[in-house]
């Protein structure tokens, strides 16, 4: 019976996943166009007189992009590890519904309009992402909802519409827009990590948190819900629930991890396929190792960006890209006899 | 006692295509019932009644003597389904397939349970794919999938199984294997089992009842020897053959208008 998971097996791959993210974490963190001393960050924030210059990059700079990094990659992965699961449908990605350009939309008209004012002194693209995000995942489900029966088809087409939509309209904006307003929405539209301040990271850490515990609690079901949906009800398992549970849980968390960094591409795409390439589709597991992988890929990637060019840095987006695409063709090819693809 | 009671059912997936106008049957517990009749006649329609998949428009379905509304999701303790043979997207394995259906027991992190491991190794014996348990579905052959999702049904742990023609892609061999099989879990298990099949001949040979369903809305029950008359097979199929008595069963043979003994029909 060693060929199904175990409590055990998972927890042990799990530590082990996690111990490799922290010595990644902390790689990383020592890496960057300035020397860190570690010595010196120890000393603290430094006293009365003058600041404590590696403490200032190490603790307020470095630190908070990579934890960053980590949640953004985390949430990406598990999206569309779910997606994939309730769409059956490989190609699927966290942005697959619209979220992408309705965030993109949000960001574009947050940066034309020019607002001056600051929430919680962050500029309002996030806010204006994370509403057009969730506004066209609701859309689309509507659409999808009022074209009936066959939800999962319909779902994907009106989400490949709104999407093709939304993304003229960006381009039209684009168009129109003015020099430094354009040099910003294509920041944004690559994917950028910036310096977050800590409030505005916990509430994205703590939402971030709490959908991959949602998703992992149904976790078993998506695995039922992979054989198609008349099969998961006859077994049992309430099909609408937990497409309903699983699309909200995942389009919340997509959208939290857009309005925190722009549009990362490929890593809610290649992450969950190289997890189960190499682990098996069971969601019990796939899922939280997609978390794991999800996080190193987007921390390494993000110090490739920061460091590569620099003084400058790259949107991360491009790297992702860049540096995910080969290595998933490598995968893809390696393992798909192994694994035995039917798609 | 019947463990399935169907009163007045009438079904329509349109306004105009009514598929049943007042289907009344009842299925015995431990017994073993075969459903027959032409293509669009209903068949799947029936089965995805039983499993709760599918509405009736009025009439009524009790499940051990329960309304089938009664059950939600619960149904699946009752009734287990293999239907036509389905890969799924990712490449799960024969062990992680037939693990599935015991989603309903497993513990509050979602792992299954020392029994749950038993009732799915049982199942894999009783099937006879035990060798295949660590094989990605997709690798193995149209007959051995056949039997994983019988096993998958076993693992699901119902008095009641349905099955949508269960051997319709498979060689000889792998069809009697299959009706054995389904016969030994009546036998032994006492399960009953509802199998809808074009294959008279077996459900002859394996069967205690047939539902034959004509394409008017019409239906008949009984034993096979009964409602396989060559008279019935006629009306209700429009194709003649010719039927003769084996040992305890009768066997019937279409023809058509230029099968070599088509003279057998030409009355």
């Amino acid at each position: 019976m060693s060929e199904i998971l175990t409590k055990r097996s998972l927890l042990i791959r799990l530590a082990i996943g996690a111990a490799v993210l922290v010595c990644v974490m902390v790689v990383c963190s020592l890496i960057g166009t300035e020397e860190v001393s570690l010595k010196s960050v120890f000393f603290g924030p430094g006293r009365a007189a003058g600041l404590n210059p590696d403490y200032e990059i190490f603790a307020r700079v470095r630190l908070p992009r990579i934890f960053l990094a980590a949640i953004v990659g985390a949430a990406l992965a598990c999206a569309g590890v779910v997606l994939q699961a309730i769409l059956r449908n490989p190609l699927a990605d966290p942005y697959i519904l619209g979220i992408s350009s309705g965030a993109g939309l949000g960001a574009i008209i947050a940066v034309l309009s020019g607002l001056s004012w600051n929430l919680w002194g962050r500029s309002p693209i996030g806010l204006f992402a994370f509403v057009g995000a969730l506004g066209t995942v609701w859309l689309v489900w509507g659409i999808g909802r009022l074209a009936g029966k066959s939800q999962v088809t319909s779902l994907l087409l009106a989400g490949v519409v709104v999407n093709a939509f939304f993304s003229a309209v960006i381009m039209f904006l684009t168009s129109i827009a003015k020099g430094h307003q354009i040099y910003s929405i294509i920041f944004w539209l690559m994917g950028n990590l910036a310096e977050e301040d800590f409030f505005v990271f916990w509430i994205g850490a703590t939402c971030l948190a709490a959908g991959i515990v949602v998703l992992f609690k149904i976790s078993p079901k998506l695995n039922v819900l992979s054989f198609g949906e008349a099969e998961a009800k006859t077994m049992g398992v309430n099909t609408a629930m937990v497409k309903l549970v699983a699309f909200a849980a995942a389009a919340f968390i997509t959208a939290v991890a857009v309005s925190l960094s722009g549009l990362i591409g490929f890593v809610g795409l290649i992450v969950p396929h190289a997890v189960r390439l190499v682990l098996g589709p069971d969601h019990r597991q796939l899922l939280p190792m997609s978390a794991i992988l999800g996080s190193l890929f987007l921390v390494a990637a993000d110090t490739l960006a920061r460091t590569i060019v620099a003084p400058a840095q790259l949107p991360v987006g491009v790297i992702t890209a860049i540096a995910g695409g080969p290595f998933f063709l490598i995968l893809l090819v390696k393992y798909t006899r192994k694994v035995g693809w039917t798609g | 006692m019947n463990i399935i009671e169907v009163k007045n059912l009438r079904f329509s997936y349109t306004r105009q295509a009514v598929v049943f106008k007042d289907l009344s049957l009842q299925i015995q517990a431990g017994s073993f019932m075969a459903v027959a009749g032409p293509n669009g006649t209903g068949k799947s329609t029936l089965l995805n009644l039983l499993c709760g998949l599918l509405k009736a428009r009025s009439g009524s379905i009790k499940i051990d003597g329960a309304k089938i509304e009664s059950y939600s999701n619960k149904l699946a303790r009752k009734v287990a389904v293999v239907r036509q043979e389905f890969v799924p997207v990712f490449g799960f394995s024969v062990m992680e397939t037939v693990m599935m259906p015991r989603v309903h027991y497993l513990d509050a992190l979602g792992f299954e349970s020392q029994a749950d491991r038993q009732i799915v190794s049982e199942s894999l014996e009783a099937t006879d794919t035990i060798s295949l348990a660590s094989r990605p579905l997709g690798q193995i052959s149209s007959g051995e999938r056949q039997r994983v999702f019988i096993a998958r049904a076993l693992a699901q742990d119902t008095p009641i199984l349905l099955l949508d023609e269960p051997t319709s892609f498979l060689d000889l061999k792998h069809q009697v294997g299959i009706y054995d099989l389904l016969k030994k879990m009546q036998l032994e298990k006492s399960k009953t089992i509802v199998v809808v099949t074009h294959d008279i001949n077996l459900a002859t040979q394996y069967c205690d009842v047939v539902l034959l369903l004509g394409t008017r809305g019409d239906y008949y029950t009984g034993t096979a020897e009964e409602i396989f008359s060559e008279e019935r097979i006629e009306t209700v199929y429009g194709v003649k053959g010719c039927s003769s008595r084996l040992g305890k069963g009768n066997f019937f043979l279409p023809l058509g208008k230029f099968a070599k003994d088509s003279d057998l029909i030409s009355r």
